[in-house]
């Protein structure tokens, strides 16, 4: 495969931004990596699309994405076709790691310098890291593409070593014995039907363009807590769902994904920073390496990886972040894992597509994207799911930041088509600094049966959408008008928004609520949806009588909203459910 | 060194021109334009699209004067910019050239202008307020040392004023100002607010005014950015006022549209969100060395246009001016987390308090316009936000510490409510409430 006699190269003829072209004599296959030479260094590149020559009857012309900047390339540069498409390298030692949106570790770069310059690179894996080996499989046994060979330890996870996906049947010829190696070294070798032999070793490379297969993909039905009440409650994500998160700037999609991050019970977060500003990426594995994993304790950034396409990196790079993100979550589905990927942005991902095919000159779609944007955000949310076979899920929430804050521009809409979920981030609720700023009435989700019973869930939605209403009335025709019924039907309504639907993301207690949580919060929720309160009228007008309610209900979300912020022991979490029916009885609570 | 010449230009178009064959050009590499009897320099001019057939350049003063016999010298080198510490106190155009009519001066070396990403490893979370002295800011939205965040207001507000403010008071070693598509008032007003504040012998001014070539208004903030860079990698803390954005897209729209680029929302390139990222991405906190701060002026119609839109999703929030307040509503400093939880213990839950009473008071304000709003709680919710939006909004008088402007928004809850209506815990009502 590597003969050098067979070395293919073509030589530029156009370079505009990242875009460039090329002519050659021998042939290129489509969707494989090329190399550019430029002022002696490397530049990575991919082949678009194949034309012929109208100057050479006898060459083609390749037209190729960069993926870094192009400054001194000049004409007849030569370019060495690599006949393999787009890939990732898999393997122990992925989890922790921060790259760049081509998984070149940016930590090792940075030894080499501060900035960012063309050319540069590292190996994606450390390969001096020594991984303790465990064999599964013995010499003569059979085994073929996705087959487990073996593990090793990656910190808290069991990590498979696996034979390469592309394999077909092949026999163990040799196998170490259990003992520590690198990602260099051998560790087997198969032999396939045809009798060629294949070094295996810890890690292999995986194209990234066509997604790893599902042994027995299901729907995913089972709830994730992500400890973000309004999701949990109204709109769980299943493992191996998907979800779309537009909101315009500003609406709290950041700091959403973060919580995400760190609470949601998962084995693995895969984030791929897609085209957003470095320092959110930084304070992901800067800051997390100091927080707890929910589940295992340890480091949060023991179960992370990340890759940092940010948006002053080269823009070609944004559309292979997103793919070799979902790569890595494929590969550890199928070892059996429970894997949430976040992409922010995905906005950024189809605007990198529509910078590209605007310099392809293609007649463009809606908005200048590209015509085919709906199938390939679809043909990207359908790699997400659940895998019964393997036991593992890839759930993939992705934001969408919508021009001018429209959810009818072209990527949300396909987004919304494309996922069974959907989080609608609310200017209005933004700017009235309620957190998460997801409107509890534009939402959807397909999983029926989360945390609370489907009853429970309408209930708390039509309590919500009444109060809704009743303050559209209050604001039309004023408070005076509105019958004292309504009135607490809307005062209700606020207490849940208030102190169920919003979270302080920043309040140790208050910033993630499990699920044994939530139910306490949801008995009391749901008795005071069901139960009238009499607030003993006695001689007082209308107009005093509201007041007094509006007093009484102020001093509950006060009490509830310490209670959200401080209870922690058993005791004190019951109190919430006693506080709420004394004070549908209308007696002392506030102990 | 003798350098390679080209004789002849096959066209000239606005800002842009063209020559036939291959030369050897590389991408992005400057040429110099001469008078082709004199060998007079009339202009620089950068390669950025090649094909074997064509060159086109963009040329830095514009291309009126120029024609088919221009000489064209290939320097074989990428756009760079000349870097001295004896810049500070002078003023320079585009492209790093001297404007204030004062001596050359003398580089010590030359930069690079291509703005290279910063590997995202070596950047410090931003941890430091930059305190301004504006109730809005400090207490609402702290800024933070390192932030990149704009302005944004409408075409007449006093947006150069704020800026000017917060430059004034800010604590930064180096002030580099970057005026682009400026009226020449607007220059004039920088230069003398910075020289009363004494802020003039640590700022060096890029200007490009309106009318300028468009194409040293493109390259101007790389060159002040590059320049801001190179301090800040010496350990300054850098601060960058770039103003206004706005004319920037415009001109960058301008050439997309003479380079005939696909446009997509509103004739901009498709490019906008990238290229306006590559500049304020500038702004980063650097692991052993120093900072470098951007706030810009983005003057806009409407937030849904396509450059405060864009520019929103890639800096650290906005401070938004209307009718010469700064708004809370539509505010936001995306670092302010990271400083004000060391602060006085009711910061953060006052600012939420606060902000939460506004948002309802809004809405009681617009229910009044339709005479809904009558009842008692509603009336206080008016009030409330009247003197919210003299005493908190208001950008412009003298600076406050942020433990008075704390104790002024205690003042103002308990001059319009009752404790319970705050929302704040009784932990806080109990330590703040009867001390104000």
């Amino acid at each position: 495969m590597n003969d050098i006699s067979k070395k293919r190269t073509g030589n530029l003829i156009s370079i505009q931004d990242s875009l460039v072209k090329a002519r050659f004599f021998d042939d290129v296959i489509m969707g494989e990596t090329a190399e550019i030479s430029v002022d002696g260094k490397f530049l990575q590149a991919e082949v678009l699309q194949i034309l012929p020559d109208p100057k050479n009857a006898d060459a083609g012309i390749v037209e190729m994405q960069v993926f870094e900047d192009l400054t001194g390339a000049k004409i007849g540069d030569e370019v060495v076709f690599k006949g393999t498409p787009l890939s990732v390298l898999l393997g122990p030692g992925l989890l922790t790691s921060v790259w760049d949106g081509l998984q070149n570790p940016l930590y090792k770069l940075s030894e080499q310098d501060a900035y960012l310059t063309p050319g540069m690179n590292a190996p994606a894996l450390d390969e001096e890291a020594i991984w303790d080996f465990t064999p599964i499989v013995k010499v003569g046994d059979a085994v073929a593409g996705g087959d487990v060979i073996g593990t090793v330890p990656e910190g808290k996870v069991d990590h498979k070593i696996l034979v390469p996906f592309s394999f077909g049947p092949c026999k163990v010829e040799s196998i170490i014995e259990k003992s520590s190696v690198n990602i260099t070294q051998q560790v087997a070798i198969v032999v396939d039907e045809q009798g060629n032999k294949h070094e295996l070793k810890l890690a292999f490379r995986q194209p990234v363009k066509s997604p790893i297969p599902f042994k027995e993909r299901a729907i995913p039905t089972k709830p994730i807590s992500t400890g973000v009440r309004v999701i949990d409650l109204l709109a769980p994500v299943g493992y191996g769902g998907t979800v779309g998160n537009p909101g315009p700037f500003g609406a709290g999609k950041t700091v959403l994904q973060h919580s995400l991050c760190k609470y949601a019970v998962a084995d693995i977060i895969v984030m791929a920073a897609c085209g957003e500003r470095a320092g959110e990426a930084v304070e992901v594995f800067k800051e997390f390496a100091e927080l707890e994993d929910p589940t295992t304790g340890e480091s949060l950034m023991k179960r992370m990886c990340i890759f940092g396409n940010t948006s002053s990196m080269p823009v070609a790079a944004r559309e292979a972040s997103v793919f070799i993100a979902l790569t890595v979550g494929e590969y550890y589905r199928y070892q059996g894992k429970k894997v949430v990927m976040l992409a922010d942005s995905t906005s950024r991902w189809a605007q990198a597509l529509r910078e590209r095919s605007g310099r392809q000159g293609d007649i463009p779609g809606p908005e200048a994207f590209p015509m085919d944007i709906p199938d390939q955000i679809k043909g990207m949310y359908q790699r997400a799911g659940e895998d019964l076979g393997t036991g593992g899920s890839l759930t993939f929430i992705g934001t969408v930041s919508p021009a001018g804050g429209n959810f009818q521009e072209p990527v949300t809409q396909a987004t919304m088509d494309a996922t069974g979920g959907f989080w609608g981030l609310s200017q209005d609720r933004a700017d009235a600094k309620k957190y998460p700023a997801i409107d509890p009435l534009v939402y959807t989700t397909s999983v029926y049966d989360g945390f609370i019973s489907w009853k429970d869930r309408q209930k708390m939605l039509t309590t919500l959408n009444e109060a809704n209403d009743i303050d559209q009335t209050i604001s039309t025709i004023g408070l005076k008008k509105v019958p004292v019924s309504n009135y607490i039907q809307y005062q209700k309504g606020l207490t849940i928004d208030f102190c169920v639907m919003q979270q302080d993301a920043f309040e140790k207690t208050d910033a993630c609520t499990r699920p044994e949580r939530l139910e306490i919060i949801n008995q009391a929720t749901q008795n005071l949806i069901d139960n009238t309160i009499d607030f003993q009228a006695g001689d007082l007008d209308d107009e005093q009588l509201k007041e007094l309610i509006k007093h009484k209900f102020d001093e509950l979300r006060q009490w509830w909203r310490d209670w959200n912020y401080s209870a922690k022991t058993e005791e004190e979490l019951a109190k919430l459910p006693k506080a709420v029916d004394k004070f549908i009885l209308q007696e002392e609570y506030a102990v | 060194m003798i350098r390679k010449e080209i004789n002849k230009i096959s066209e000239v178009g606005k800002a842009l021109i063209s020559v036939e064959g291959n030369p050897g050009v590389a991408l992005n590499h400057v040429v110099e334009l001469l008078e082709a009897d004199t060998n007079q320099s009339l202009s620089f001019a950068k390669a950025i699209n090649i094909t074997e057939d064509a060159t086109r350049f963009q040329v830095f003063n514009g291309t009126a004067g120029l024609s088919t016999k221009t000489k064209i010298r290939m320097l074989e080198v990428p756009l760079t910019a000349g870097f001295s510490n004896k810049m500070l106190g002078r003023s320079f155009d585009g492209a790093g050239q001297v404007a204030d009519g004062g001596p050359e001066v003398i580089f010590e070396k030359e930069i690079s202008t291509r703005l290279d990403t910063l590997n995202p490893t070596v950047r410090n979370v931003p941890k430091q307020a930059l305190w301004t002295g504006i109730p809005m800011i400090d207490v609402f939205n702290t800024l933070v040392k390192s932030q990149k965040i704009p302005i944004f207001a409408g075409p007449t507000e006093p947006y150069n004023r704020l800026l000017s403010q917060i430059a004034q008071g800010a604590q930064a070693d180096v002030i580099i100002f970057a005026g682009i598509g400026l009226k020449f008032d607007e220059y004039q007003y920088f230069k003398d607010q910075l020289s009363q504040s004494g802020n003039i012998d640590k700022t060096i001014m890029f200007t490009h005014l309106a009318g300028d070539s468009q194409i040293k208004g493109l390259m101007l903030p790389d060159v002040a950015l590059s320049v801001a860079r190179e301090f800040g990698d010496q350990g300054k803390d850098v601060l960058v006022l770039l103003t206004d954005m706005t004319n920037w897209s415009n001109i960058l729209r301008n050439v997309a549209n003479y380079q005939d680029m696909i446009p997509s929302l509103q004739g901009y390139p498709g490019s906008l969100y990238s290229e306006l990222a590559k500049r304020y991405e500038v702004a980063a906190d650097i692991e052993g060395a120093g900072s470098i701060t951007i706030i810009g002026a983005t003057t806009l119609e409407s937030l849904e246009d396509p450059v405060p839109d864009n520019t929103g999703y890639i800096t650290e929030g906005q401070f938004f001016l209307e009718n010469g307040k700064l708004k809370l509503a539509r505010s936001l400093s995306r670092l302010k987390q990271g400083v004000n939880g060391k602060t006085r213990s009711d910061h953060r839950a006052i600012m939420t308090a606060m902000a939460s009473l506004l948002a309802d008071a809004e809405k009681a304000h617009e229910a009044s316009e339709v005479g809904a709003a009558n009842d008692p709680y509603s009336q206080k919710l008016l009030r409330y936000r009247t003197d919210f939006i003299n005493n908190i909004e208001e950008p412009f008088g003298e600076p406050i510490e942020l433990e008075a402007a704390l104790d002024k928004c205690w003042a103002i809850l308990k001059r319009h409510f009752e404790p319970t209506e705050t929302g704040l815990s009784k932990k806080l009502i109990d330590e703040y409430w009867d001390k104000n």
